[in-house]
């Protein structure tokens, strides 16, 4: 019965429409919310729909791990690892990036007690 | 010689900090002043013999990483690295007085930026690009941030929202055009990109636009720079204005070239740019805090070299590269100064002007500000003349009235502003200004005033490095050959 969700086309289809979601759900959230907290859980999820949807789409299941060892050497059959490379050098960048908003965050609430973004009036208008 | 060096050097730096401090306080201040120096007189040395080469790291494009020096990228490597050691100088002179708490880390940060600035302008592959976009941005929030009182980190936490915001719609674009043409390398790409469907293309150019148009500060996504310069210091806010927003701009106005080179889009652009001018103009209009007044004429300024860029001709862009020497050297002078004044005087209202006491300050900031107003004999003129030449010769006549409207409401604050400053009032005590500061001010107002009176000095290499970058099948033919 669900035999055509194992097909790849329909987990490629199923991937994109669902990393689509996370990303509008993630943008939904950064328009929404006030707390420093949850505007970057937003920006983390939308990263996160666009690591899935790149990582989703450019794998295929047939192909084998891109690892050249000694008794493997087909590469035609291999999946690229370019994309793996670049999406974990972007994970580790944006969640470097979360962190440090974080610890902004803290030290802000430190000095001021406050925690929501529209509540943010150091400077004047 | 080789341009690999911008890069490493200055991440090597950092690593290096450890074992510098042990020689002392001031170990590490002088090493990275000598070692931009260094960089300052390699990039000179690199730009007297320009032949576009190709530094490739392990693998050969389009596979591996390069960076791709010709005339383009070799003038903003000169401008960067010039502006970064008169920088250094004068911190060497501001920190005799108020040095800031943890020196090292502030010398990491200011070459981490110095690194991926000349990184960004380098990188020939989309990928690399967004990691030193990343690293360009990391750096910038820290430095805004960096004496974490409340106006400061609120500047922080500001622009680190909007940066990470920016950074998932370029990942976005890069992730779709990997799938759909397989490659990262901006040759590769640029051949490719004709070839897509439109809606494809039109989704891409959006994700871009809207990436790259917080970090290049374009209406309406600007909304955050103005709390930004506020909050940070205005030393910092030199780096700001000067260094980041040009290498973001530069790196930009490249991708744009190479993907769009037939200019579907540069029409909205044109518009956009000129839009955010007169925006940003009215609005600095009523301000009365100086770091908020010369950030919305930082946004003036930008949306303008924005604008010339946007015109995708040999002309305009000569236009936009002098435009952009000129505004880099002038709000270098006025932000640094503003720092000097600070000295004195606590407060950034702009009537602190009419207390200032030091006729020095009064005369390079008056020769900053006729810069940016675009008076003949001053190197802003020159730029302002040659994109309101080339929009009238395009038929935009639109644009002109709206550049020139722009310009007019500018003066009126830059004239309000001088008026404060030569205002008889009770003056304070007289503003010490250290001599390596005020080297540093010379040596910038001298720049302002040559390249004014005598624009054919860079104007010809100007030229040549317009048509370099707006030359595809040349930067193809340097970066993967001739296939």
């Amino acid at each position: 019965m669900f035999e055509y969700l194992n097909q790849a086309e329909s987990i490629k289809n199923i991937v994109t429409i669902g990393s689509m979601v996370l990303l509008f759900i993630g943008l939904f959230g950064l328009l929404t919310q006030k707390h420093f907290i949850k505007i970057f859980i937003s920006i983390a999820i939308m990263e996160t729909a666009i690591f899935l949807f790149f990582i989703g789409n450019i794998f295929n299941k047939n192909f084998t791990a891109p690892i050249i060892n000694d008794g493997f050497k087909n590469v035609a059959i291999m999946n690229d690892p370019i994309p793996h490379a670049m999406i974990l050098t972007a994970i580790v960048i944006g969640m470097a990036v979360l962190a440090l908003g974080v610890s902004f965050a803290i030290e802000y609430y430190k000095l001021t007690g406050n925690t929501e973004i529209d509540k943010m009036n150091e400077m004047r208008h | 010689m080789s341009s690999i060096l911008f890069i490493a050097l200055p991440l090597l730096f950092g690593f290096a900090t450890p074992i510098l401090n042990k020689f002392g306080k001031n170990a590490v201040v002088y090493t990275s002043t000598f070692m931009q120096t260094f960089l300052l007189y390699l990039a000179f040395t690199l730009l007297s013999s320009t032949t576009a080469t190709i530094e490739i790291i392990s693998i050969a494009p389009p596979l591996g990483i390069s960076f791709v020096q010709n005339e383009i990228s070799l003038f903003f490597v000169a401008l960067f690295t010039l502006l970064m050691t008169l920088f250094s100088l004068y911190y060497i002179g501001h920190r005799k007085t108020n040095a800031y708490k943890n020196e090292t880390k502030f010398f990491i940060l200011l070459n981490m930026l110095l690194a991926s600035s000349i990184g960004l302008v380098l990188s020939s592959d989309i990928f690399n690009i967004y990691v030193f976009f990343e690293i360009a941005g990391i750096s910038s929030y820290i430095l805004s941030a960096y004496t974490k009182s409340s106006s400061a980190l609120e500047a922080g936490l500001k622009y680190l929202i909007t940066g990470a915001i920016a950074s998932v719609f370029l990942v976005f674009a890069i992730t779709l055009i990997y799938l759909h043409i397989g490659s990262l390398n901006l040759a590769v790409i640029s051949q490719g990109f004709e070839t897509l469907p439109f809606n494809i293309k039109l989704l891409i150019s959006i994700l871009l636009l809207v990436g790259f148009g917080f970090k290049v500060e374009i209406f309406p996504l600007n909304f955050w720079v103005v709390d930004v310069y506020q909050g940070s210091t205005s030393l910092i806010n030199a780096l700001f204005s000067g260094i980041v927003v040009k290498a973001y701009l530069f790196v930009f106005f490249h991708i744009v070239y190479l993907f769009l080179p037939s200019g579907e889009f540069s029409i909205f652009l044109v518009y956009l740019g000129a839009l955010s001018m007169l925006v940003a103009e009215i609005a600095g209009l009523r301000q009365t805090n100086l770091k908020r007044l010369f950030a919305y004429s930082s946004l003036g300024q930008v949306a303008l070299i924005f604008t010339a860029f946007a015109m995708q001709n040999a002309d305009a862009v000569q236009a936009a590269l002098f435009i952009a020497f000129a505004h880099s050297i002038a709000k270098f002078i006025i932000f640094l100064s503003i720092t000097s004044i600070q000295k004195e005087h606590s407060s950034f209202e702009i009537e602190t002007l009419k207390e200032l006491n030091s006729p020095f300050i009064r005369a390079i900031m008056l020769i900053a500000m006729l810069s940016l107003l675009g008076i003949p004999l001053f190197a802003g003129f020159i730029g302002k003349l040659l994109i309101l030449k080339s929009l009238a010769v395009s038929s935009l006549i639109g644009v002109v009235v709206i550049i020139i409207v722009a310009s007019l409401i500018e003066a009126v604050y830059y004239f309000k502003l001088a008026g404060f400053m030569f205002t008889k009032s009770e003056k304070k005590e007289k503003l010490k200004i250290d001599f390596s500061q005020k080297l540093v001010f010379s040596i910038l107002a001298f720049l302002l005033i040559v390249i004014g009176v005598a624009p054919f000095l860079i104007s010809g290499f100007l030229r040549e490095s317009a048509t370099v970058m707006l030359d595809n099948s040349a930067y193809i033919l340097t970066l993967i050959g001739g296939n």
